[in-house]
C-alpha cells in the first residue's frame, strides 16, 4: 500500500471514524486475515481472530482523539493488534488445553484443524501445501516474521514495530525464520531457492 | 482460498511465500462492520455475478443498487472498489448476498423496476439513462428515440450513456446509432455484442437491415410500422413485411407508427 493511500485512510478517520473504519476494513481487511490464516493455519481461527482484531481496533479508534488518528500508520498498527490477539490466543490456548484449537508443539501433526481445510487442499498445489505446513512447524516467534515480510511484504521498520523490537532483531528474525523453512523443505529446496533474506 | 486476486505489494524474485496471501470469506468485512455497529446505510456491499458479457460487480445500498461494473476490461474487485469509491464516495465491501431482485433482473433482462441511485449523475444524464432503462429487454433502440424519450439533445445521449453507473442493469448495449450501428458507449463492443447475444437479439438480421439501410418494419396487414426489434414487428411473416428507410417514407405509404416502441415519426 503506497504512502498516499495511507495519508487519505488516516486523513478519512480523523474525520469521520464510521467512514474511516469501513475504509481501514475494505482496504486491510485482506492483509489481517492473510497474517492470521498463516500464522495460525486455519480459516475458522482466521476468522475469528480477525474479527476480534477489528473489533479492538474500532474500539482504540473511539479512544484516539483525531490527531492521534491521523498519524496512524494502518497497515502496522491493525498488524500490531493481530500480531497480539494471536499471541493472546496462543497463551490462552495454552493455559486450557482442551479448549486449544491450536495444538502446542509437538502434536501438530495430530490436529486435523492445523492443515488447511478441503477447498484449500484442492486449489492448491503440491508445493505451495508444503510450504504452508513448514510454515506451521516454524517456532512461533519466528513464524510472525516470516510471515509478516514475505507473504505480507511489509517492510523491516514496519515488521520490527510491530514485533515490538529493533530493525535488526527483525531482520534476524526473518533470517532465521527463512533458514527454518529451507531446513523443512530440504528435499525441495527449489521452492524457496530465489527467497534471501 | 485463491490468491490470484490482488496480492499484496511484493518485490519480485519471491514467488513462494508471496503466493500465500489469501482471500478472507466472502462476508468477512461485512460481519466485522455489523458486529463493530457502523450503520448499513453508510456503505455499500458487492457481489460479483456471471452474465453473458463476464462478471459484473454490483454494488448496493440497503435501498437501491449504487454502481455496476464488467470485468472485461481487467477490472479486479480491488479496482472496482476503487472505481466506486470515487464515483459515488461511499465504500464498498465485498458480501455474499446480492442485493434482492438482481439476480433475476440480469437472468431476465428486465430490470427496469430494479431500484437504481441515479442521484450522483446530473438531471439530463438522468433523465437519458432512465429512458434506456425502458427499452424492453431484446430489442434495440436508436440514439434519437432516447433523445425524443429523454427531452435531451442527441449529441448529450451518448456523452449519458458513457457515463452509465450500472453496466449491464441499465441497458446501454441495447442502444445504437440512428443509422442502427451498435453504440457501445460504456462497454466494449464484444461485450455489447455478447450480451445482445444472451437476449436473444439476431445481430446477423440487425446487421443485415442495416446493410439495406432499412431502421423501420411495416405490416402491410396493420398498415404500422415498428422498430425492426419490436415486438410486433417480430411477428410480422415474411411476406407481410415492408421495409422502410425512413418514418416520411413510411407516412407517406399512409403506415402509422407503432404505439408500443413509439418509433420516431416523421
Amino acid at each position: 500500500m503506497d504512502e498516499k493511500a495511507e495519508r487519505q485512510l488516516t486523513g478519512l478517520l480523523a474525520a469521520d471514524l464510521d467512514d474511516g473504519f469501513t475504509e481501514l476494513v475494505r482496504v486491510h481487511g485482506r492483509a489481517v486475515y492473510t497474517f492470521l490464516l498463516r500464522v495460525s493455519g486455519s480459516p475458522t481461527e482466521a476468522d475469528d481472530l480477525g474479527q476480534d482484531v477489528f473489533l479492538r481496533a474500532y474500539t482504540a479508534l473511539q479512544e484516539y482523539g483525531s490527531e492521534r488518528r491521523r498519524q496512524l500508520r494502518p497497515r502496522a498498527w491493525l498488524l500490531t493488534i493481530a500480531a497480539n490477539v494471536w499471541r493472546n490466543h496462543l497463551r490462552t490456548c495454552s493455559r486450557r488445553p482442551a479448549l486449544a484449537g491450536v495444538p502446542v508443539d509437538d502434536h501438530a501433526d495430530a490436529w486435523t484443524d492445523r492443515s488447511p481445510g478441503p477447498e484449500e487442499l484442492a486449489a492448491l498445489a503440491e508445493d505451495r501445501r508444503r510450504l504452508v505446513s513448514a510454515l506451521l512447524e516454524l517456532p512461533e516467534h519466528h513464524r510472525t516474521p516470516v510471515v509478516l515480510r514475505h507473504v505480507l511484504g511489509l517492510s523491516y521498520p514496519e515488521v520490527a514495530e510491530v514485533q515490538r523490537c529493533a530493525v535488526g532483531t527483525a531482520k534476524a528474525q526473518v533470517s532465521r525464520g527463512l533458514k527454518g523453512l529451507r531446513r523443512l523443505l530440504e528435499p525441495e529446496t527449489a521452492v524457496l531457492e530465489e527467497v534471501t533474506t | 482460498m485463491r490468491s490470484d486476486r490482488e496480492a499484496p505489494p511484493r518485490e519480485p524474485g519471491r514467488p513462494g511465500l508471496a503466493g500465500l496471501a489469501a482471500e478472507p470469506p466472502a462476508d468477512f468485512a461485512v460481519r466485522v462492520l455489523r458486529r463493530v455497529g457502523i450503520p448499513r446505510e453508510t456503505y455499500d456491499t458487492y457481489v460479483r455475478l456471471d452474465t453473458a458479457a463476464g462478471g459484473l460487480y454490483v454494488a448496493a445500498s440497503p435501498d437501491a443498487v449504487t454502481g455496476a461494473a464488467l470485468d472485461t476490461g481487467g477490472l479486479t474487485a480491488a479496482g472496482f472498489e476503487e472505481l466506486h469509491r470515487s464515483r459515488t464516495h461511499r465504500s464498498a465491501v465485498r458480501s455474499a448476498r446480492p442485493f434482492p431482485g438482481v439476480t433475476t433482473a440480469l437472468r431476465t433482462g428486465r430490470a427496469r423496476r430494479l431500484p437504481v441511485d441515479l442521484s450522483p449523475l446530473g438531471p439530463a444524464d438522468r433523465a437519458v439513462l432512465e429512458a434506456v432503462r425502458a427499452i424492453p429487454a431484446g430489442q434495440l433502440r436508436p440514439v434519437g428515440w432516447i433523445a425524443r424519450e429523454a427531452a435531451a439533445a442527441p449529441e448529450a445521449v451518448v456523452g449519458g450513456l458513457a457515463r452509465n453507473p450500472a453496466a449491464v442493469l441499465i441497458p446501454c448495449h441495447r442502444v445504437t446509432y440512428d443509422n442502427g450501428t451498435p453504440c457501445d458507449a460504456g462497454h466494449l463492443p464484444e461485450a455489447g455484442d455478447a450480451l445482445r447475444a444472451a437476449e436473444g437479439i439476431d445481430l446477423q438480421r440487425a446487421a443485415e437491415l442495416r446493410r439495406r439501410g432499412v431502421l423501420f418494419l411495416g405490416s402491410d396487414t396493420t398498415r404500422i410500422y415498428c422498430h425492426p426489434t419490436c415486438a410486433h414487428a417480430r411477428r410480422i411473416t415474411a411476406p407481410h413485411q415492408v421495409p422502410f428507410r425512413t418514418a416520411r417514407e413510411a407516412g407517406q405509404a399512409g403506415y402509422r407508427a407503432c404505439k408500443s416502441c413509439r418509433p420516431v415519426s416523421a
